[in-house]
């Protein structure tokens, strides 16, 4: 009982956290929120499952190519509901135009694709019980985007300069680093990262247009958790969230379960605003 | 928005002009038909698969000469589920397009916030909603149910469990939603009544990844059967799977849903759907022969070719026919399109024949549908939108 | 440009002049209403139950109309107030918890229960910003669902229950029309007075300029609690119309796209209007009826009508409308500040006592931006702030105006002033200005300068709302002071103009004029010349000099060597954060080594 929980607390909260780094990924060039990171992971789940059983792609291309079209839904964003209100960042229009774009996409998938979650394909049919591909999948993909984020910032070029951007975007410029390709190629990053989340947990959610909601919610709990930026605190802030909800759902069932993540979640907030692992306010004069 | 010229002299000069009137169109004027249809959104298969079956009624009423030179017009709206825009789609059928009869909503919750609209207007409605408290001579004498009630539902699952299966320990799982939590507790309430023991019930949500936990505690609880009220393939599929992942033969009864065809494309592997048993009707069942009773092979026959009848449920089908056909069948009897008419004509009706089953109306009774017709099903037999009768019923009708 | 010389011409006629303003932004709404009063003539229920809606919806989206489009919070999940309203109406009237009560008793205790709640689900916005706020709203919009769905006995759970049924002669669909005609026409009219009154321009100050807010005396959190009770209570009391409206309510019937129409309608409409976002609810109401075979894009068409609105005209329909600020103004305008006006305005009686600033220590981190620091302010006087970059200048006046808490040290005025606290410095008398003007640039020039007079305001929120007495009197004196205070610094021209219309120079005069709402025994300059063309700065330095002489010290930051040495009385250079000398402008003018460290060879 206790290990079912925790795999199944563990995989999900592991997709929370890569949605967590998502909504990161998207943050560190941008300061902008964007509630397309939830509508991302959903597309992974339903892009999947179109290339690979609908078309019937091999696993490979269908990762590749699932990821690839997330990328672009996250250049997209970029573009259209980012770039133009970058200058008034102070009026916050980012809020209202992601979740424009967010709700668009969603209404999309719902005609277009189904309003019935659709199967997604079992990838490598590896272990069984709590040890089932399904449970262990999101981990891994969460552990490899973390390891490959590690090194891209700390090893890459274009990783250092993302790292730059983040730090202090006026600088960032002023020494001549292309701010604007570093945006796009972090909201393509992010799309990817989203997208992956979606993919590898693909047989845990389904191929279901609904999911987008669901994962921008709990994939925001772990980044406000953790700290607005802190991609370590937000893996541990998913992990813990997933556990905390499953044993929750165990618990008390399923109804005030999500009660319960939400009342988690208002009181954290209120009492760390930055978040556990957050950085201190900005001066505001 | 614009008042019309007409309109409003229409208004001002009173009823003695517009009762004038009437007569002299009836005779040409179409049979306006409301249609309250989710024919999008979550909640959209049925709607969908009635909606088949009504158009194709509509064109063979139409096709054949309609009712006395009485064309049937369709006004449908896509209601999407949604509770506000039912009502607004009924005021607008009942005030703006002036409808003889409403058929729909199809939910449930669409249909509660309607009903008392349409008492209001004397519109004579027909639905197929379960929620037993739609049906209430007093308050809504013009609604008529065509479909089961809930309460048939849940007798024909638990006489299933109890007389037919003879289990004795059985538990009750819903999903979250409104439907879940009430079905689940009017289904405990049930078994409970009946001297069965109900060793466990929850509600689950719908997208809990992993259904180990509560499975498992149903099987520490000695459940012998576990009973599903959800609409959820997505998590009906997960119990599926769960179970096979567990080596439990325990049998799930309930929901028609789960024997959609969604489930076929998210279970593991095909087994896992074996001993599944979910609501559905003699009318739409095979018998030991493999084959439908002889109106609705008759039906299917038909409708091969025309309609789609291989992702949706016959029942559907079948009962959209129904509805459309009894509203054309008062106008022809009776003569007349009037809310008194119609309303007069299902209340005499006493073993109507229709496609999806024998309906029987009277001033005191509109709960139309024959208990001893609501039947299980092998929820992985669907051929053609209808299913094998579940193991253990007599005979092949 | 009139002439300086005369130093009263203003103004006790504005009544006609108000009606001329008033009347094109009534009529439309009065024509609206009327339009829906006559409806009955077309014999036709439909019409009656959409406009019902509408007034219904409106009914919400004028109080959070106050919530997003005033104090620009994004509450998204505005339908749990709905969802509350509706079924603590519902429950109270079926009787389930206790005796049936009459529908109006019922609503008004939904009101009650909506104030109430809605400052639970208002409250985090205190704490959490933005994106933040809004997750949490839409939190709490799922949560009152689910309870209603799992708190099965009270409210009939998934099955729900009947929704309360009104008393004659509101039971009919035409009787409902007009009382929810009547709730719809007396938010509008309370809303309005809000929206023209001490509380909304407060709320604009806190939404676009909230550190100004701060130094005006306006405390967000009690403004916010008295928005969201209000807002609460007409949502619950929408809640309990709908429920009525509807005849049966069901969770599933509270759902995230009715939350989306009510938030994408302020946004529509425009923020700080009320006509704008009631032509919003209006459209959002009808469209779907009319885009009927378009059903199931219903959400995609409001998401792309946000999308539009946000990237095309974040001014939304009031921006459209506003056809007075089309209207190019003067290019060759030129600032004329009247000191002469000054004396009318600062009526302060007799010397007070200097400003002392003792021992202060500020760091940030490890760093000491203010290392020990003293510093004496005479009223009467203009004392000038010199000192490099990053000397503390601008930290010193944030010290002072409470935005930093130092660590050691305190500023005393008679007493210690609290430490951080910024809101209460106006109720000091210590007004400022700031280093880039904090205005509000969609609200006109004199409502900016209006919330300088936020802590002279008499009138209660109540009192606001129904208009009463005391509101109007508020209003009257403090649109006289304002109009003042403009013609001191020279921009009653610009008074009606929206404030982003204004050239930078200008609005460090109307910063300066909001300042003088205040009668401030203080003044805090942060470089006031800092863009401005060297005649304007002339004048500039004259206004100021005059401002201290009424009676008010000034405590200048300034880079513009002349200006301190032309206008002040002592001057203070800083130097990483300490004092580096102290004297009259001659004794620093040959200071060795401020000469060396800072105003060069």
């Amino acid at each position: 009982m206790l290990a079912s929980i925790l795999a199944s607390g563990l995989a999900v909260g592991a997709i929370y956290a890569l949605i967590g780094i998502t909504y990161n990924t998207m943050f560190a060039t941008s300061r902008v929120m964007s509630f397309t990171a939830g509508q991302l992971g959903m597309l992974g789940g339903v892009f999947g499952s179109l290339f690979m059983l609908r078309l019937g792609w091999p696993p490979v291309i269908g990762l590749l190519a699932s990821l690839g079209a997330c990328a672009l839904i996250g250049v997209v964003t970029e573009i259209v509901a980012v770039r133009p209100v970058l200058k008034s960042l102070e009026q916050h229009l980012y809020v209202l135009s992601t979740l424009a774009l967010a709700l668009m996409i969603q209404q999309v998938t719902a005609i277009e694709w189904s309003t019935e979650p659709q199967p997604f394909p079992k990838l490598f049919g590896i272990g069984s019980g709590v040890f089932d591909e399904k449970f262990w999948l999101p981990l891994v993909a969460c552990g490899l985007t973390i390891a490959g984020l590690e090194l891209l910032y700390r090893k890459t070029l274009v990783g250092r300069a993302f790292l730059a951007v983040a730090e202090d975007n006026f600088a960032a410029r002023a020494l001549g680093l292309p701010e604007r390709n570093l945006r796009i190629a972090s909201y393509a990053l992010a799309g990817a990262i989203g997208g992956l989340a979606g993919f590898a947990g693909g047989q845990l959610l389904l191929a279901f247009f609904a999911n987008g909601p669901l994962l921008n919610f709990y994939g925001f709990v772990p980044v406000a958790l953790g700290g607005l930026g802190n991609n370590r605190g937000a893996v541990i802030g998913g992990l813990a969230l997933g556990v905390f909800q499953q044993a929750a759902n165990f618990l008390v069932g399923g109804i005030f379960s999500s009660v319960a993540v939400f009342v988690l979640f208002i009181v954290v907030l209120l009492a760390a605003p930055q978040g556990l692992f957050g950085a201190p306010a900005a001066r505001r004069v | 928005m614009i008042i019309s010229r007409r309109r409003f002299t229409k208004a001002a000069m009173g009823a003695s002009m517009v009762g004038l009137a009437r007569p002299a169109i009836a005779q040409t004027e179409p049979i306006k038909i409301g249609w309250l249809a989710a024919l999008t959104g979550p909640s959209s298969a049925p709607g969908v698969g009635f909606n088949r079956g009504v158009i194709f009624a509509t064109e063979s009423i139409n096709g054949a000469g309609g009712v006395k030179g009485r064309k049937v017009e369709l006004i449908t709206r896509d209601t999407q589920g949604d509770p506000t825009k039912a009502v607004n789609a009924t005021q607008e059928m009942i005030s703006q397009a002036r409808v003889h009869a409403i058929w729909g909503p199809t939910n449930s919750g669409e249909s509660l916030a309607v009903t008392p609209i349409m008492a209001r207007a004397k519109m004579p409605n027909i639905h197929p909603c379960v929620v037993d408290s739609l049906i209430d001579v007093q308050k809504f004498p013009n609604a008529f149910r065509i479909a089961p009630s809930n309460t048939q539902w849940d007798d024909a699952v638990r006489n299933y469990c109890l007389a037919i299966l003879k289990l004795k320990k059985v538990a009750v799982i819903g999903d979250t939603t409104g439907y879940g939590v009430s079905a689940v507790k009017a289904s405990v309430a049930g078994f409970k009544n009946d001297g069965a023991e109900v060793v466990y019930q929850a509600n689950i949500d719908a997208t809990q990844p992993d259904l180990t936990p509560d499975l498992l505690r149903a099987r520490n609880a000695g459940a012998e059967a576990i009973v599903i009220w959800s609409v959820s393939t997505g998590m009906e599929a997960r119990m599926m799977n769960t179970r096979a992942a567990m080596g439990w033969d325990v049998p799930f009864v309930g929901h028609p849903s789960l024997s959609s065809g969604e489930i076929g494309s998210l279970i593991d592997k095909p087994a896992n759907w074996d001993k599944v048993y979910a609501v559905g009707y003699r009318s739409c069942s095979y018998g030991a022969d493999g084959k439908l009773q002889g109106r609705n092979q008759e039906l299917v026959e038909r409708l091969a070719g025309k309609v789609n009848l291989s992702d949706t449920l016959l029942w559907w089908v079948a009962c959209g026919i129904d509805a459309v056909e009894l509203v054309a069948k008062a106008v022809e009897t009776r003569g007349s399109s009037s809310s008194e008419a119609i309303t007069g004509y299902w209340n005499s009706l006493s073993k109507y024949n229709g496609y999806f089953g024998d309906y029987s109306y009277s001033p005191t009774q509109h709960n139309g549908y024959p208990t001893a017709d609501v039947v299980m099903s092998a929820a992985s037999s669907a051929k053609n939108g209808a299913f094998a009768l579940a193991p253990g019923y007599s005979g092949g009708r | 440009m009139p002439d300086t010389s005369q130093p009263t011409i203003h103004s006790d006629a504005p009544a006609d002049i108000g009606w001329r303003v008033v009347l094109p932004k009534v009529l439309p709404l009065v024509a609206l209403f009327i339009f829906a009063v006559l409806l009955p003539l077309t014999d036709n229920e439909y019409w009656a139950l959409i406009t019902t809606r509408a007034a219904i919806y409106w009914v919400l989206v004028a109080g959070l109309n106050l919530v997003v489009g005033y104090a620009g919070q994004l509450a998204i999940g505005y339908v749990a107030l709905l969802t509350l309203g509706a079924y603590t109406t519902s429950v109270l009237a079926a009787g389930n918890v206790l005796p049936p009560l009459p529908t109006f008793v019922a609503l008004a205790i939904a009101a009650v229960a909506g104030a109430v709640f809605g400052v639970v689900v208002g409250l985090p916005a205190l704490r959490l910003r933005t994106f933040y706020f809004a997750m949490a709203t839409l939190g709490f919009a799922t949560i009152v669902t689910q309870v209603a769905l799992a708190w099965e006995g009270v409210t009939g759970g998934g099955i729900g229950i009947s929704g309360p049924e009104m008393p004659a002669p509101f039971n009919t669909a035409w009787g409902f029309l007009y009382l929810c005609l009547a709730l719809a026409a007396m938010v509008t009219w309370a809303t309005s007075n809000v929206a023209k009154s001490r509380f909304g321009r407060a709320l604009i100050a806190v939404r676009d300029a909230d550190v100004a807010a701060e130094a005006n005396g306006i405390s967000k959190p009690k403004l916010f609690v008295t928005i969201f009770l209000f807002s609460g209570a007409v949502a619950a009391v929408a809640g309990g119309l709908f429920a009525s409206l509807q005849t049966y309510i069901t969770p599933d019937a509270f759902t995230f796209e009715l939350s989306l129409l009510f938030f994408i309608a302020v946004l529509i409409g425009g923020r700080g209007s009320i006509l704008g976002p009631l032509i919003g609810t209006i459209i959002l109401t009808i469209l779907p009826e009319i885009a009927a075979p378009l059903a199931a894009w219903s959400t995609f068409l409001y998401a792309a009508l946000l999308l539009i609105i946000v990237l095309a005209m974040p001014g939304g329909i009031a921006a459209l409308l506003d056809f007075k600020n089309r209207k190019p103004l003067q290019s060759d305008r030129a600032i004329k500040p009247r000191p002469t006006l000054l004396g009318e305005i600062l009526k302060r009686s007799g010397a007070g006592r200097p400003m002392t600033l003792k021992g202060i220590v500020l760091t940030f981190g490890g760093v000491r931006a203010i290392d020990g620091l003293d510093l004496n302010i005479q009223p009467g006087q203009v004392h000038g702030l010199i000192g490099p970059n990053g000397s503390g200048k601008t930290t010193t006046l944030n010290v002072i105006s409470g935005y930093y808490a130092p660590q050691e040290g305190e500023v005393r005025l008679n007493s210690p002033l609290a430490r951080g606290a910024p809101e209460t410095r106006a109720g000091h008398g210590i007004a400022r200005t700031f280093q880039t003007p904090r205005i509000v640039g969609e609200a006109s020039v004199i409502d900016n300068v209006m919330i300088g007079g936020w802590i002279e305001g008499q009138s209660s929120f109540v009192e606001t709302l129904m208009s009463l007495p005391r509101h109007r009197q508020d209003e009257r004196s403090l649109e006289a002071a304002a109009r003042l205070a403009l013609r001191a610094v020279g921009l009653e021209e610009l008074a009606d103009v929206r404030a982003d219309r204004l050239q930078h120079s200008e609005l460090r005069f109307v910063e300066i004029a909001r300042a003088l709402m205040l009668k401030p025994a203080f003044l805090l300059l942060d470089e006031p010349a800092a863009g401005l063309a060297t005649d304007e700065i002339e004048r500039l330095g004259q206004l100021i000099k005059e401002i201290s002489r009424q009676g008010t010290g000034v405590l200048l930051v300034e880079h513009h060597a002349d200006l301190i040495f032309d206008i002040c009385d002592e001057v203070t250079v800083l130097n990483l954060g300490r004092v580096l000398a102290n004297g009259t402008p001659a004794e620093i003018r040959v200071h060795k080594e401020v000469i060396s460290a800072y105003l060069g060879a």
